[in-house]
């Protein structure tokens, strides 16, 4: 057996790099997932976050916080403020939140880890979460420069950084976030005012939906009103995603290690019907079925433990890699890299346990094989010739040699299917990646090109619609303007409950608006899903988009909505459902419904679309200009950093799966390499009286690299078509997860004609040998194996 | 070395050709100072028992094999002296091989075996070559099975493709390796018919066989026994 083993080293070789480089995969996504599992919950909770956070007008003193964690079910209590403002960055300008914390906080709750620089900072000074630094183009020693209420900017020295994992980190959310004392915060111009109460509370979500409830009846029996309660999901803000994407490609990883098994299978089968004769001679001489099954299974466990073992290295190396590469996307630290057993145990379990079980079948069937059977093989032809393909193929005409190649190709109909359903499988995915990264960019660029406006402004306070308006459409590189009025709401119920917001502290993930726009807006032109858009008189309708559909427990056209504003809740009928790409929860309804809450003729923002030569300076006008009119510039959001964070979601998905992809290609060339070395050493004869009849080693070569680029292109092409309901599947997967529905079906024309030049590139390589091997055989060899 | 023969009457001349074979347990000297000449239009059998260097000596003639000493002239070539490549052209072009089980390709149709060596030694023209190759199976009697697959033809009429494509470039000497040795006596007769009709054609035709009742049907019969021409008896014909 050893001796077989050596003689055919070539491909015992490539069925151990199959099985290691698909167990690489696996390996190195279990490693990424038990870590980052781990590590990010652990850094979430390390922070202790509030189980939930009470909105409480006119703020909490130090009595009624003292009052409140006496409350039953209040493990712990803290008063902060969070202000949403802006920074000046390189003259543009960039969302801010500052969380203010009292300089004698216990820092017990919704904690921070101070990384450089000291807290309390001084009044002059902040601290910045160490994601915001590239958000913000900040150092420790630099300045911030940030607006006030009043709208006048002020700089503010970075004291230094702070590490919280709770947030989600600021490159993706193009936020900058900074911490500060309240005497900081009156120094660039806010009120101090701890209007927020986080409690603590067990952390099953009915005890903390409980208790915050009751703290807030409680709160609203004390004379104080609470607008709104907050209990965010105890995990990281992009905890859920990375659970779930992780998992999916697992699942391919584990599809590539199933692939390489049968890789293995395949070949062993090819190395056994070689062996047929000696089966039948040692069957003959007194070996039992069970012997020679024996024998051949502990042969396919040394391949598999083998390949096991040089996996596991490189396993657990990329899956650090990959480990390092998520944890800073999500802003979290690594603690420690320690593995848990299992996912040694899964991985040596896989390793071995599915190549040996995929391989039972060939082997079982090489070891039953009667002597008779046995010693009557003649080897590969006794079948070619006689089968109803043969008959059909010999009625083509051509080339000979395309006809040798083309019908030398059908022999193992088997083998065939092995090597091109490997590289379907590889194709499949890798087209699929593609075009699932196309249509990911079609999506946001439709989604976008649907909102005609260059950057939105949001004032600090409802302001006069008609002097604003008037202002900005005065202001030079101005090409269009439209009111906008967003107010955060909440989803009530029928008798008027207010539902527990599932907000984080960043006020991104989990909010939910409530925009008025004029109902002819032409600065917004989303897709209606179902239903209609607005109409002027829609004074007590919503459409809704995809993701406040979903919040609203998916209600229908004509059924009654319960929003909550400032703790009045409101009620709407639902008039259409729209497909918005970014943003929050959003439902949209027209200015005029709005003024119960703003006032009449009053707007929160402005929609610009300016002169495309120096919209950076067209929109700091609009600024100027809105100031002019004494409205204050809350925020300033450009459309193109919205593409940005769009796409900071998701771009290690997408690398992700294209390396997967890569990964199951290997598989799959190397299943080709396998194919045509055992094809070439089946065939040798017929090499060999090619090369009587006249065939120069070079045509034998030539012959044998045709033929493997017409089995690889074959399954390139089968795995184009593969990838395009596997598009689909992986779309909605990934369009469901971030924005709530599918991606729309693109085919990347680039990547699948790339796929198909790295597979006729790839099956050169993967055939080169056999085929360069099969040219260097002297004819007397070829001979000698008849 | 020069390597074409100014004697081309000769169609085979062997001069003092040893081969040795190394093995695990020492050197095997398959043929030791072996002389024998064919000449165009004989038909020589070669006979003797297994181990007397019947096949050796074939491989030698056909080039499938190199001597370890001496000189192998093969239509006017020395065949020792040809790398690979061009020995596998002048292989397709000068010799023509009948092996005892047929070889004959299993994906190409019969007449596409026969045309595979005029595709690689480029003779005839492309339009030419399916004619051409119709017309020695003709020859060879069964032009009828031409599209089909090796597989649906009996054992003889195997044998006769694989002596029409051995033919196929028109070569001037036939080399058969017990042609005979899987087929039925009256079958056999019949080949051994078609080998008279081409060495009559002025071809030299070699045959080694180990039947040595099938040697009556040749010119001469050369006898070998451990590596050496024991015997070159000419056909009392």
């Amino acid at each position: 057996m050893l001796r077989d083993f050596w003689e055919a080293r070539g491909r015992v070789g490539l069925m151990v790099t199959a099985i290691a480089v698909a167990l690489v995969g696996v390996g190195a996504l279990l490693v990424a997932r038990a870590v980052i599992t781990r590590e990010a919950a652990a850094a979430y909770t390390s922070t202790n976050p509030a189980a939930a956070t009470l909105d409480v007008d006119g703020g909490v003193d130090a009595t009624l916080l003292a009052q409140v964690r006496t409350r039953p079910g209040v493990i712990d209590a803290a008063a902060r403020q969070t202000i949403a403002t802006r920074a000046l960055v390189n003259g543009q300008w960039r969302r801010m939140l500052l969380f203010v914390v009292a300089p004698d906080d216990p820092m017990s709750i919704a904690r921070f880890t101070v990384q450089s620089g000291t807290w309390p900072t001084s009044d002059d000074a902040l601290l910045l979460e160490r994601s915001s630094g590239t958000v913000l183009n900040a150092v420790p020693g630099g300045t911030v420069q940030i607006a006030g209420p009043n709208g006048p900017v002020t700089a503010i020295t970075v004291a230094g950084l702070a590490y919280d994992p709770a947030l989600a980190p600021a490159t993706q959310e193009r936020t900058g976030y900074g911490y500060l004392t309240p005497s900081a915060a009156q120094r660039l111009g806010f009120s101090p005012m701890a209007d927020e109460l986080k409690i603590v509370t067990a952390r099953d979500p009915s005890s903390v939906d409980s208790v915050a409830s009751d703290v807030a009846a409680w709160l609203t029996t004390t004379g104080h009103t609470v607008h709104q309660v907050q209990a965010p999901p105890y995990q990281h803000p992009h905890q859920n995603q990375t659970n779930a994407i992780t998992g999916l490609f697992l699942a391919f990883a584990l599809a590539a290690l199933l692939l390489a098994a049968v890789l293995v299978a395949a070949t062993l089968g090819g190395m056994l019907s070689a062996q047929t004769r000696q089966i039948g001679i040692m069957k003959s001489v007194g070996a039992t079925t069970g012997q020679l099954l024996r024998m051949y299974l502990s042969a396919t466990v040394v391949i598999a433990a083998a390949s096991t073992a040089v996996s596991i290295g490189p396993a657990v190396l990329a899956g650090y890699g990959l480990v390092g590469l998520v944890a800073g996307l999500l802003n979290i630290d690594i603690t420690s890299l320690a593995l848990p057993w299992w996912v040694f145990a899964v991985l040596v379990a896989a390793g071995i346990g599915i190549p040996v079980l995929v391989a039972l079948g060939p082997i079982l069937r090489a070891a039953r094989v009667s002597v008779r059977t046995a010693l009557d093989d003649h080897g590969l032809d006794a079948a070619t010739g006689t089968r109803r393909v043969d008959q059909w193929l010999a009625r083509l005409r051509g080339s000979r040699t395309l006809m040798l190649t083309l019908r030398n190709l059908t022999r193992r109909l088997g083998r065939l299917a092995l090597t091109v359903t490997l590289l379907a499988a590889g194709g499949g995915l890798f087209t699929a990646s593609l075009n699932t990264s196309s249509a990911w960019q079609a999506w946001v660029d439709n989604g976008l090109a649907r909102r005609t406006y260059d950057a939105e402004i949001q004032l600090s306070a409802p302001a006069p619609a008609g002097a604003v308006l008037e202002a900005v459409r005065g202001t030079r590189g101005v090409t269009s303007a439209e009111m906008v009025t967003t107010l955060a709401v909440t989803p009530a119920d029928a008798s008027g409950r207010i539902e527990v917001q599932r907000t984080y502290p960043d006020g991104g993930h989990g909010r939910f608006s409530l925009v008025g726009l004029p109902a002819d807006t032409g600065m917004l032109h989303l897709e209606v899903l179902q239903g209609r858009w607005l109409l002027p008189g829609d004074s007590d309708g919503v459409v809704l988009n995809q993701g406040a559909a979903t919040r609203l427990g998916t209600p229908r056209i004509g059924d009654t909505v319960h929003l909550a504003v400032a703790g009045r809740v409101g009620t709407w009928k639902v008039l259409g459902f729209v497909a918005e790409v970014g943003g929050p929860d959003t439902a949209y309804t027209v200015p005029d419904a709005l003024n119960p809450y703003v006032g009449v003729g009053r707007l929160t923002g402005i929609r610009v679309a300016v002169d495309k030569e120096d919209p950076a300076a067209a929109i700091a006008r609009v600024e100027a200009s809105v100031a002019g009119t004494g409205a204050i510039v809350a925020s300033t959001t450009p459309t193109s950093e919205l593409r940005t964070a769009i796409d900071q979601h998701v771009v290690i998905f997408i690398y992700t799966l294209t390396t997967l992809a890569v990964l199951m290609g290997i598989v799959g060339l190397l299943g080709l390499a396998s194919s045509m070395s055992i094809t070439v050493v089946e065939r040798r004869g017929e090499y060999g009286i090619m090369q009587v009849i006249g065939a120069t080693p070079g045509t034998v070569r030539r012959l044998i690299l045709a033929e493997g680029v017409l089995s690889g292109f074959l399954g390139a092409l089968v795995g184009v078509l593969i990838g395009l309901p596997l598009s689909i599947v992986i779309g909605d997967f990934l369009g469901r997860i971030s924005f709530g529905l599918p991606l729309p079906f693109q085919v990347s024309v680039g990547g699948v004609l790339l796929w198909l030049g790295l597979v006729v590139a790839g099956a050169v390589a993967a055939t080169l040998t056999a085929a360069y091997r099969a040219g260097r055989l002297t004819v007397r060899e070829t001979l000698a194996y008849q | 070395m020069n390597i074409v023969s100014s004697n081309s009457a000769l169609a085979i001349d062997v001069r003092g050709v040893s081969k040795v074979y190394p093995t695990p347990s020492g050197d095997f000297p398959a043929l030791k100072g072996v002389d024998l000449t064919v000449r165009a239009g004989e038909f020589v059998a070669v006979v003797g028992r297994s181990g007397s260097g019947k096949t050796t000596l074939l491989n030698l003639l056909a080039g499938i094999d190199r001597p370890t000493s001496g000189e192998v002239w093969v239509a006017g070539t020395a065949v020792q002296a040809l790398g690979e490549s061009r020995l596998a052209a002048w292989r397709g072009r000068s010799v023509g091989l009948v092996f005892q089980f047929f070889q004959l390709l299993p994906t190409l149709t019969v007449a596409e075996n026969v045309m595979l060596p005029m595709d690689f030694c480029g003779v005839w023209g492309v339009r030419e070559r399916r004619p051409a190759a119709l017309a020695l199976l003709e020859q060879v009697g069964i032009v009828e099975q031409a599209d089909k697959l090796p597989a649906a033809l009996s054992g003889g009429q195997q044998q006769r493709a694989a002596i029409a494509r051995a033919l196929a470039t028109d070569p001037p000497v036939v080399l058969a390796d017990e042609p005979t040795g899987n087929l039925d006596s009256a079958t056999a007769d019949a080949i051994l018919e078609l080998f008279s009709g081409l060495a009559s054609a002025g071809k030299a035709v070699a045959m080694v066989t180990h039947e040595r009742d099938l040697s009556g049907r040749a010119h001469r019969t050369v006898t070998l026994a451990d590596g050496r021409v024991a015997s070159d008896v000419a056909a009392s014909l």
